[in-house]
């Protein structure tokens, strides 16, 4: 299995179980557990692993291949992209506004104000970095 | 030349009825199942379950209905349907006085198509010994046995009855890591899954369409991802009693003092808006799990903590 990537499914999320995996890939390679040109576990002993069904691994690897994310080299396997996204910067950030706004909306029912969000957000892409330069020094 | 019907249904079930005497065991049964898919059949003991999968299998004739696999008759198409699928059921019987080596070899004679890899692979998984006499196998090795039996005619579909029931819990996992990874792999997005159990968490992640079925009918049938994400477990706590709250159709499972609890069906977000109209000191949500769905189905007042 891939250094350092650990993947907790969580059945009570309410998150499709394949999207759950994706999420989870594009975290380990946004915070350095795997980086540009290693390979991700194949498909069968992932799936065996997480006693998922087989094809919710395949739709998993499926979504981050056209997201740009990983590719796969025939007869060797999937690997991380090194800069990973084909779509266009306005694209890439309408996708990002939906998930800040889950996010806003979870703050406002957590009576968490905007300032403090700020703060937060700022605090999380500090401890990403940090992880990053860390996997990259090991 | 063996009668195919492309794009047919792997198994189709219509207004399926069985009766023993009086008793209806099956009563107007309707599922569908798509190539590839790993489907779910949930029912408590003597819902109607193996009677279904018995005329499925041409093991009995149903009352009446219909009863199709791969858009055949399976009593008019015996053969033609039954070399396309595996079954396992809950109890297996070998011929005791032969060994396990004679066994896959009784097994194999009649399939059409027989994976040695494969055999050797799980024979070497299980760690079963060849000499042994069946009669001498505990129930789990049966089981991994007939499961080695189902596998290696690499079959289309794979029906599992009850297939864990009664295993210690390494040899379940064991064996729904095999139908992962021997049996999945081999076609992958065609082989199709059919497995009725009551042990349903450990499925979860396994099965991606099931159908509930209660006194011989398809109570309910969903995705699970749709079925998780429809069943939800909301929980919220107040600064003080909050009174009298109309949460509409939810399911109250608990209200007490400044608690609430509650499971609601595809309408989490109204019934989330008017506990936050009351401003919760606390207000989580989860999904409920397959066998939550399953018990909040079939008795809405247990549905768990």
């Amino acid at each position: 299995m891939t250094v350092g990537m650990r993947i907790h499914l969580n059945f009570k999320s309410g998150k499709p179980v394949y999207l759950q995996v994706v999420d989870q890939v594009k975290s380990a390679a946004a915070s350095g557990a795997i980086r540009s040109g290693e390979p991700l576990p194949s498909i069968r002993p992932l799936a065996e692993e997480l006693r998922v069904n087989r094809n919710t691994v395949a739709k998993a690897y499926a979504e981050l291949e056209s997201q740009g994310v990983i590719e796969t080299i025939a007869g060797k396997g999937c690997f991380l992209r090194a800069s990973h996204s084909p779509f266009k910067k306005s694209v890439r950030l309408e996708l990002l506004t939906r998930e800040m706004d889950d996010a806003v909306t979870q703050a406002h029912h957590l009576m968490v104000g905007k300032a403090e969000f700020l703060r937060l957000a700022e605090e999380r892409f500090d401890a990403f970095e940090h992880q990053r330069a860390r996997a990259e020094q090991s | 030349m063996m009668p195919t019907t492309p794009g047919a249904s792997v198994i189709a079930i219509t207004n399926l009825v069985r009766r023993y005497g009086r008793a209806d065991a099956v009563d107007g049964l309707n599922l569908r199942v798509e190539p590839g898919r790993c489907y779910g059949f949930f029912g408590r003991n003597g819902a109607g379950k193996t009677t279904t999968i018995k005329c499925l299998l041409n093991l009995l004739r149903p009352t009446s209905g219909e009863v199709r696999m791969f858009g055949l008759d399976p009593a008019r198409h015996e053969v033609d349907v039954k070399s396309r699928i595996a079954y396992v059921p809950d109890s297996v019987a070998f011929y005791p006085w032969m060994t396990v080596r004679a066994t896959l070899d009784y097994f194999a004679s009649f399939r059409s198509r027989w994976n040695q890899e494969t055999e050797r692979a799980l024979l070497d998984q299980f760690r079963l010994d060849l000499r042994q006499k069946t009669s001498h196998l505990s129930k789990g090795q049966r089981t991994q046995l007939a499961l080695i039996t189902a596998i290696c005619a690499e079959p289309d579909v794979l029906v599992l009855d009850e297939p864990t029931s009664g295993l210690d819990p390494i040899v379940r996992r064991e064996f729904i890591r095999t139908v992962i990874g021997a049996y999945q792999d081999g076609k992958p997005g065609q082989r199709t899954v059919f497995v009725s159990t009551h042990l349903i968490s450990e499925f979860e992640g396994l099965i991606d369409q099931f159908t509930i079925i209660e006194r011989g009918r398809d109570v309910l049938t969903l995705d699970a991802d749709v079925a998780r994400d429809r069943y939800q477990k909301i929980y919220a706590r107040f600064a003080d009693d909050p009174g009298a709250i109309d949460l509409g159709t939810a399911h109250v499972l608990r209200r007490d003092g400044r608690e609430v609890e509650v499971v609601v069906n595809g309408n989490a977000a109204d019934v989330t808006s008017r506990l936050k109209a009351r401003s919760p000191e606390t207000l989580t949500t989860e999904s409920l799990t397959l066998e939550e769905i399953f018990v909040t189905t079939l008795e809405p007042n247990r549905a768990v903590a």
